[in-house]
């Protein structure tokens, strides 16, 4: 690791501490500007932050770094060589060994395979297995990580994969280490395990870029923080000196309460009322919760702790196997999403792609599906497309969709939009209890404020909102009610003043437990 | 796209409103018109107006299979049995024609009328199992279907004892095949009512809307409170009816209920829709693209055919044809 | 929610449970044996040595054929031109044979030396093309295969003119058709070598352990630098080169170069490899359960022809079978997904 190139050092010593500098970063997408001359570099030994919103540019610049794709204008120096057309191999063949939030892990292999992945020790291509599993051994139990190496990887929690993979970027010659947003899912107890080994990195001589956007974490581990914003650097500043307020100013481009509209509490009658509910494959267990009409209800808590599970089986997309659920006043038995719509319940899931949108279909069908039932859009099974056309058309200018075209295929949009799109569902029927999961995950600070005063409009029309979200200021801002889950329970319940980042980070980890030092909390 | 200079340009448009028709319809319709105009070239007797209705009667009975694998291939799937499945039809229709037949002879429209409902009857009973199978118990659709393949085949055989079934009623061919509705060849009409089926389904109706939402994002469509398993097994039923429909014809045409009917027609009729321009990863294709693919590989067997190509050459033309179709297609969706 | 909910529910875990416990692939090996004696107890004749040989070397031939779309599925692809292959090799081989043999009729060794290695390279360059089309110019497998599917069974037909090849070698007949050690036919020795080699291939070396990581994630395999687009040309040879052996096999076996040799192959070597556990999204099987499909599906054709049940009816056996045990499989996925 310490094999500098000791002929470089004419430019001086402040020329040779750095390891990875990159100017004037352009990376265009269809209908975004990802990056716009993005300026980055990485010292030995340091742990550079990248800070921002989702969807700012930090995840296109480390995939630029890591190789996944060419920048379309600027130039990259790694350990004092320029570097043009790197593939992903060759990026990690020089070093640079990212760990993404999306694993690069074979799912049908064990662990040990997988540590070995594109480089596995044999002999005339037979697989020396003693050995590697051998040397897998030593370096799990170096990084402390509790992992079997021969369990199957597409078997494991999303933490121990996420170990996986920082063991399997750790195990091969390392000068620049990315981790993006690496404690995401991780406990309290692998997250500081996780902070010993980037500061044991740095004292090697390693550079480290550390992709976050929790505040806690960048004062903890972090020497310079570069903030990022829809795209642009909007500048670097010393970790250890900078105020809090300042880098939420200069990541959102606002003062916090300028972000957040206010919302009058207007609490009416009690539209969805779950009473002891629990999951058939037990994320949930006894979980009781109420929405009224014209409030905001925040849902918060560590990944995995059954935040999302809870209006999935609201929804019916997860099956429950003890518990009452009322809506409206009514005993729903056995929740369908169907059923739920016909109800006035409408859930907008977290992953869009994945689970929201057709995205080769166009927006007009994405935004109507969810009411091909309604005499307003079908008569006795047929579509009425006229009416579609201009019943979505209104909606879609009612929530600002850019482009307002509404034949366009849904996968041109920009993380924003798509999500308008979404939220279009809601308005093409009579939905009075909207059940949001992450409803501002990737997209833009603008799309954001958009989407909070969406919220607002909704209880103000009297509709009941449950909010289920990890940025902690969108919960403590927007909700009138929280409840803080952990471990598949209701562990607090927080009315008007009491809601606080600290009280609800200190029931993150259970109840009673102190106030967790930084860690996993969201900034 | 590179950007151009104006100069350039100018003398690129013809170029560059071609590359935009290619973005827009695909480069199907101008490659089935220089085929056309090609073979004419070569064999003058291809430009006849009688070829030209030979080659839109043959194209009809693909272009109906065609549009039946594209409710299959629209929600991710795709339909082996098609094939077997026509042989059924086509055995079955036929034995129940004669049995009528043999009963009180003469019943001639009777007969016919059976034999349609039997062979629609089996079409609907495949559909509706490969439906249940693969919407229901979530059943892998290929494995689902190659199984029904053999089944099918296995009835087909039983039931015929593996011999054609002759002495089929004049009345069926005479009147799905031969005869014309003024000047219009019955099955051409057929096929455009199967094609302003398919088309009104996918276009008009929340059925059609349904199935391209499962197949571009079969979990969106769940999410969205879309009936998403009866209109997955419903695809399956409409497949295999349709494909019932064409069997039918197919029998009309050649006069007898045979056992080895469908033999190549499941890899003609997938070939044909994926040609035509639709997607084998689901969510995308449209009736045009069953006609465009259907058109396409009746011209091109026709022009053969006309022009003497040995039968085991098209096969390897086919083949060739079939592998540059898709990948053209390929660079299409990479341009826009 | 209420109890007659709970007691189905009750019954769905047992029954996921038996089928969780059933080792790796489960049911195959049971109904297997289950399969064994009730063809024994109905019909004695079934369990004649001679019998079972003769269900071990009808298995042979679709065994070998099966490993290879086996692999070819594993990394995520497919190969309808497997029987294709098998066609346009029994034709090359038969044609090089007969040509040679006649000419130079003492040198009939060198005549089936040569005739296997232009078989086995003209089978095997079904595949080069296969894998180059699939992974450079990344057309759909499905419709890649389809194509020389086409391609190559029209050869086939174009060099014979549909009439099939004769005039090979005796020796050829003799040694790879009929020759037997300790009463075996020694098409089954061959077959358990190749299952064991691939079976080695596929735990012990780089090339398998690649063929798995592809097919799971070809994107990690790609970021971790795995030369992908090299490991899928190979891969798709192998399965062609195996269909090519198979094709030499059956030549050998049926004593002349046939274009209609391998029709049936293709749909049954995607049946054993996916009644043998093969997953079609890629990643997931194994060569030895492969194999056990492929003697499934032959216990169960030689079953049916002793028990005299018509030969077109076991086509319908067949196809329910191979829906039943995949959706088995399915309920025992979704157990485990849980």
């Amino acid at each position: 690791m310490s094999e500098t190139h000791r002929d470089d050092r004419a430019a001086g010593a402040g020329q040779d501490e750095l390891l990875l500098a990159m100017a004037g970063i352009t990376k265009r997408f269809p209908g975004v500007v990802a990056l716009d001359d993005v300026d980055f570099d990485v010292r030995r030994g340091e742990v550079h932050v990248l800070f921002g919103e989702n969807g700012a540019g930090k995840s296109t610049l480390i995939n630029i770094v890591a190789g996944t794709y060419p920048q379309d204008d600027g130039t990259m120096t790694f350990d004092g060589r320029r570097i043009t057309h790197l593939t992903p191999h060759q990026s990690r063949l020089a070093g640079i060994s990212p760990v993404f939030q999306e694993f690069s892990l074979a799912p049908d292999l064990t662990v040990e395979e997988n540590l070995f992945l594109g480089r596995e020790q044999a002999r005339w291509g037979v697989l020396r297995k003693g050995a590697m599993r051998t040397r897998a051994r030593e370096v799990l139990h170096d990084l402390g990580f509790d992992l079997r190496p021969g369990a199957r990887v597409g078997q494991l929690m999303r933490a121990q994969q996420q170990m996986t993979e920082i063991a399997k970027a750790l195990l091969q010659d390392l000068k620049l280490f990315i981790l993006d947003e690496p404690t995401a899912s991780l406990t309290e107890r692998e997250t500081n395990r996780l902070f010993a080994l980037i500061e044991r990195l740095k004292g090697e001589g390693v550079g480290i870029i550390y992709v976050s956007h929790r505040i806690n974490e960048i004062r903890r581990v972090g020497d310079r923080v570069t903030v990022l914003r829809d795209g642009k650097k909007i500048g670097t500043v010393q970790a250890s000196n900078v105020e809090e307020t300042k880098l939420v100013e200069m990541m959102t481009g606002r003062r916090i309460d300028a972000l957040f509209p206010d919302i009058a509490a207007m609490a009416g009658d009690a539209m969805l009322d779950v009473r002891n509910l629990s999951t058939v494959d037990g994320r949930l267990s006894d979980v009781s919760f109420e929405v009224r009409a014209g409030e905001i209800v925040g849902v918060a808590g560590l990944v995995g702790c059954g935040k999302s599970e809870l209006a999935r089986a609201v929804f019916g997309l997860d099956k429950f196997s003890v518990g009452e659920l009322d809506v409206l006043g009514e005993r729903v038995a056995h929740p369908t999403p169907t059923g739920m719509l016909k109800r006035g319940v409408c859930y907008f899931p977290s992953d869009r792609v994945a689970e929201g949108l057709a995205l080769s279909r166009p927006v007009r069908e994405n935004a109507s599906v969810a009411a091909l039932d309604l005499a307003d859009f079908t008569r006795w099974r047929f579509i009425r497309r006229r009416q579609e056309r201009t019943a979505i058309k209104r909606i879609v200018e009612e929530l600002r969709v850019r482009p307002p075209q509404i034949e366009r295929s849904v996968d041109h949009l920009s993380g924003g939009n798509r999500q308008k799109v979404m939220l279009a569902r809601g308005l093409t029927r009579d939905i009075r209890v909207f059940l949001f999961d992450e409803p501002t995950v990737g997209i833009d600070v603008g799309a954001k404020t958009e989407v909070y005063q969406f919220l607002g409009e909704l209880t103000k029309r009297g509709a009941a909102v449950l909010l289920i979200s990890s940025e902690l200021p969108e919960v403590v801002n927007l909700a009138h009610r929280v409840y803080v889950m952990h471990e598949g329970r209701i562990v607090n319940h927080l009315e008007g003043n009491e809601i606080t980042e600290e009280a609800v980070l200190a029931s993150f980890f259970g109840t009673g437990a102190d106030a967790p030092s930084a860690g996993a909390a969201a900034g | 796209m590179t950007a151009l200079t104006p100069p350039e340009a100018l003398g690129r448009r013809p170029l560059k409103a071609l590359v935009q028709f290619v973005v827009l319809y695909g480069a199907l319709p101008i490659i089935i018109a220089l085929m056309y105009l090609g073979f004419g070239l070569i064999e003058p007797a291809f430009h006849s107006g009688e070829n030209a209705i030979n080659i839109l009667k043959q194209s009809s009975y693909l272009a109906i299979l065609a549009a039946g694998q594209l409710f299959a291939l629209l929600t991710r799937g795709f339909d082996l049995s098609v094939g077997q499945l026509i042989s059924l039809v086509s055995v079955a229709g036929g034995l129940v024609m004669l049995d009528v037949l043999e009963g009180s002879p003469g019943a001639v429209a009777l007969a016919v009328f059976a034999g349609i409902a039997v062979g629609l009857g089996a079409g609907l009973a495949t559909g509706v199992v490969n439906g249940v199978c693969v919407a229901v118990f979530r059943i892998n659709p290929f494995v689902v279907t190659l199984g029904m393949l053999g089944i099918c085949m296995g009835f087909a055989t039983t039931l015929s004892d593996g011999f054609p079934v002759f002495n089929l009623p004049e009345g069926l061919t005479n009147t799905l095949s031969r005869a014309d509705v003024i000047g219009i060849p019955v099955p051409v009409i057929a096929a455009l009512l199967v094609l302003g089926t398919a088309y009104v389904i996918l276009n008009h109706s929340v059925l059609g809307r349904s199935m391209y939402v499962i197949g571009s994002n079969p979990r969106a469509a769940h999410t969205a409170g879309l009936r998403s398993r009866l209109h997955l097994a419903s695809a399956y039923v409409i497949c295999s009816v349709f494909v019932a429909v064409g069997a039918l014809l197919l029998t009309a045409r050649t006069g007898s209920g045979e056992p080895n009917l469908g033999g190549g027609l499941m890899l003609q009729s997938i070939a044909a829709a994926v040609i035509g321009g639709v997607s084998l990863r689901g969510g995308e294709g449209k009736v045009i693209h069953a006609v465009y693919g259907a058109l396409f590989v009746t011209v091109l067997s026709v022009g053969m055919n006309l022009i003497r190509v040995d039968g085991t050459i098209q096969q390897i033309i086919l083949g060739i044809v079939v592998v540059a179709a898709v990948y053209l297609d390929q660079l299409r969706t990479r341009f826009r | 929610m209420v109890d007659t909910g709970l007691a189905t529910e009750r019954a769905v875990r047992a029954w996921r449970r038996i089928l969780e416990r059933s080792p790796a692939i489960g049911l195959l090996p049971i109904l297997l044996i289950l399969l064994f004696i009730f063809f024994g107890l109905y019909e004695p004749k079934f369990w004649r040595g001679a019998n079972l040989i003769n269900v071990l070397r009808n298995s042979s031939y679709l065994m070998i054929i099966s490993a290879g779309q086996m692999l070819v599925l594993v990394i995520g692809g497919f190969d309808l031109s497997v029987g294709a292959v098998v066609a346009l090799t029994s034709v090359a081989a038969g044609l090089v044979m007969a040509d040679l043999y006649a000419a130079w009729p003492d040198a009939a060794s060198l005549a089936i030396v040569i005739g296997l290695v232009v078989g086995l390279a003209v089978g095997s360059a079904i595949g080069v093309i296969n894998g180059v089309t699939v992974a450079f110019l990344r057309v759909s497998p499905f419709m890649v295969t389809l194509g020389t599917m086409s391609i190559a069974f029209g050869l086939a037909l174009y060099v014979t003119r549909g009439v099939p090849v004769y005039g090979l070698p005796d020796e050829f007949t003799r040694e790879f058709g009929r020759l037997r050690w300790f009463n075996v036919p020694v098409v089954v020795y061959l077959t358990a070598g190749i299952i064991g080699v691939l079976w080695w291939v596929m735990n012990w070396t780089r090339l398998g352990r690649y063929v798995y990581a592809i097919g799971g994630n070809i994107h990690a395999s790609r970021v971790s630098g795995i030369p992908t687009i090299a490991y899928i040309v190979i891969t798709y040879t192998m399965c062609s080169f195996l269909a090519a052996v198979t094709g030499v096999l059956l030549t050998a076996r049926v004593g002349s170069g046939e274009a209609t040799l391998g029709t049936t192959l293709m749909l049954e070597s995607i049946a054993a490899a996916v009644i043998g556990g093969v997953s079609l999204r890629g990643g997931v099987g194994r060569v030895e359960f492969v194999a056990l499909g492929a003697l499934f599906l032959a216990l169960v054709t030689n079953g049916m022809n002793l028990l005299r049940v018509d030969s077109k009816i076991q086509t319908i056996v067949i196809g329910a079978v191979l829906i039943i045990a995949v959706g088995l499989d399915q309920m025992k996925i979704k157990g485990r997904g849980q």
